[in-house]
């Protein structure tokens, strides 16, 4: 194992990192408090109370899911393309390095910048009436699982993607979006009520529901009062949340190093 | 550090092809080729635009993958036992791909880093690599503001931080002025003469002829002539003279001992001892008026030429038995 190497790699993304502060940690920090502006000042009287949760609580842990999926797979996804397009991937391709070492060194260097933000986020909201984690271990390997996860996707886009153009195509098409509608800014089970019976099931369906869920859970205590009927097993939302981190995060890292091990678009 | 164990039998092959085959779709870019580099020779890869030679040193290097045969460095298959293969050799690329979020100095210990090297035992030789090659004073600055000149030598300290014991150099003097081709050249015979295996890619005749000591020359995917430098330039360099005749001959050329090609005005004849050019002119001046004489030094290409056309007459039936096998 090559483990000097693997962390050399890590330590390349981190690097990375805080040398475009401007472009990676302060537009985070700078949106979550224009966020806080708008809706906690602006609106949060009038919005009172959300799933139990003063607003700013319920807010919270959703921006720092927002953010954490950002930082990963925009990391990662920036970071390797960058890489591919200046063939300074040859560099690494070159070393003693097994794919495994190479996708662990990269998703370690994207969850680290994770890891910087989220509790960046976190710090900031605090002077605002923003929560502290409930569960600190699980707040953290919940950052690290959901990291792990959009890290994957990042390098898989990376891959695949033959121009700048292509590699917007997932954040702008598929990330933001479902992110979103899954309950950052509103409960659920608002917007369940709000839809035509025919669609309000689609709301389940979108995985970063159970993820801004975990997120909520682990860090106020407070989990989705939703219960979900599986082959006639009533599961309460914050099992779900576990199930479908981990699931997704096992399925993306698989299909990334699938991906690699083939030398997909790395080696001719 | 790490590369120092040669696995005792084969320590004497540095290189050794076999069979190598790489296709991308329907194209051989390298179409069996075999041949052994002995450790401490600086061997020269020749070959004229896409004939295979930086496909091959991908293989070598791990940049691409071969469809079919093997190579060994050191006796290590380079897909197998990759990790011991990657560690003894150190790579100058053709196109310079630094990392633009490092600096001079970053770029050599990250490198170490991807070998494997513990930072605290890799910065004395970062440093002792970057004076060597001239770069002490830029090695706080990114490589984007180094010359052309500088990033090569970048490339070569980069190549040599992980102390491999095989440098492979695809094209280092391509688009380089003279006066720095010559101080790679100084730097690169240095290096061999310490006991570095060198390989190096080119289409510089000269470049070969200065600084290697057996030379392959690939075309089509082949090697077409694998042979000792000195046998090589002997058998295939020398002039061509060409002579332009005032009226067309009344009578055919006939010099014992020398081929005349062409007809009509003009005429050449290769010859391979520049100390015979004006024997042979006053030879073909009794045959007619002499309009114009031009004289040029057998290039590269002309011998591509000879090579790749009698590659292609002799033997095709062997070439196409050995594309089957």
């Amino acid at each position: 194992m090559n483990l000097i190497g693997l962390q050399t790699l890590a330590r390349r993304e981190v690097k990375r990192t805080f040398l475009i502060l401007n472009q990676v940690v302060w537009p985070p920090v700078i949106s979550t408090l224009l966020y806080f502006f708008i809706f906690v000042i602006g609106f949060g009287r009038a919005v009172g109370r959300m799933e139990g949760l003063p607003y700013v609580q319920f807010l919270v842990p959703g921006l720092i899911f927002m953010n954490v999926v950002e930082a990963s797979f925009g990391e990662a996804a920036a970071s390797l393309f960058l890489m591919r397009f200046s063939s300074s991937i040859q560099e690494i391709l070159v070393a003693p390095l097994s794919y495994p070492e190479m996708v662990l060194g990269m998703l370690s260097g994207s969850t680290m910048r994770a890891l910087v933000i989220g509790n960046l986020i976190l710090l900031v909201s605090w002077p605002f009436g923003g929560p502290l984690p409930h569960s600190w271990p699980w707040y953290l390997a919940l950052i690290v699982v959901v990291s792990v996860l959009f890290s994957s996707l990042g390098l898989v886009m990376a891959l695949w993607a033959e121009s700048f153009d292509q590699l917007s195509i997932a954040s702008t098409f598929f990330i933001t979006p479902m992110v979103f509608l899954g309950g950052v800014f509103t409960a659920a089970g608002a917007a369940y009520r709000q839809l035509p019976a025919a669609f309000r099931s689609v709301v389940f369906y979108n995985p970063m529901l159970y993820l801004v869920d975990g997120f909520r859970t682990a860090i106020t205590g407070h989990s989705n009062p939703f219960s979900i009927q599986i082959a006639g097993l009533l599961l309460p939302m914050w099992t779900l949340d576990l199930v479908v981190a981990t699931l997704g995060a096992t399925l993306a890292f698989l299909l990334a190093m699938v991906l690699f091990s083939r030398g997909f678009k790395l080696r001719t | 550090m790490k590369a120092g164990i040669p696995p005792a039998a084969t320590a004497a092959e540095a290189i050794a092809l076999s069979d190598l085959v790489k296709c991308y779709g329907s194209l051989r870019a390298v179409d069996g080729i075999s041949f052994t580099v002995p450790e401490g020779e600086f061997f020269g890869f020749l070959g004229p635009n896409g004939a295979g030679k930086t496909t091959t040193i991908h293989c070598l290097v791990g940049l691409a993958t071969p469809t079919a045969g093997s190579i060994r460095v050191f006796g290590n298959d380079v897909v197998r036992d990759y990790r011991a293969a990657r560690q003894l050799v150190g790579l100058c690329p053709q196109e310079f791909n630094f990392d633009r979020y490092l600096t001079n100095r970053e770029t050599l210990l990250y490198s170490a880093g991807y070998f494997g090297i513990p930072r605290n035992e890799c910065q004395t030789r970062a440093d002792e690599l970057l004076k060597r090659f001239d770069l002490w004073s830029k090695r706080d600055e990114t490589s984007v503001k180094l010359s052309g000149g500088m990033k090569r030598r970048l490339t070569i300290a980069r190549a040599l931080i992980h102390r491999p014991r095989i440098l492979i150099l695809d094209e280092p003097t391509a688009g380089v002025d003279v006066e720095l081709r010559l101080e790679l050249w100084r730097f690169l015979k240095e290096l061999n003469e310490e006991g570095l295996t060198i390989v190096l890619t080119t289409h510089y005749l000269e470049e070969a002829e200065t600084l290697c000591k057996r030379i392959a020359i690939i075309d089509g995917g082949r090697i077409v002539a694998l042979e000792d430098k000195d046998a090589l330039v002997a058998r295939l360099a020398g002039h061509r003279l060409r002579v332009v005749y005032a009226r067309p001959l009344d009578r055919p050329i006939a010099i014992p001992g020398i081929e005349v090609e062409g007809e009509g005005q003009q005429v050449t004849v290769q010859v391979k001892d520049p100390g015979q050019i004006a024997t042979i002119l006053a030879q073909l001046a009794t045959f007619g008026q002499i309009l114009d004489v031009a004289v040029d030094r057998k290039n590269l290409q002309d011998i591509f030429l000879e090579l790749t056309s009698r590659s292609r007459s002799v033997a095709p039936e062997t070439l196409a038995g050995k594309r089957l096998s």
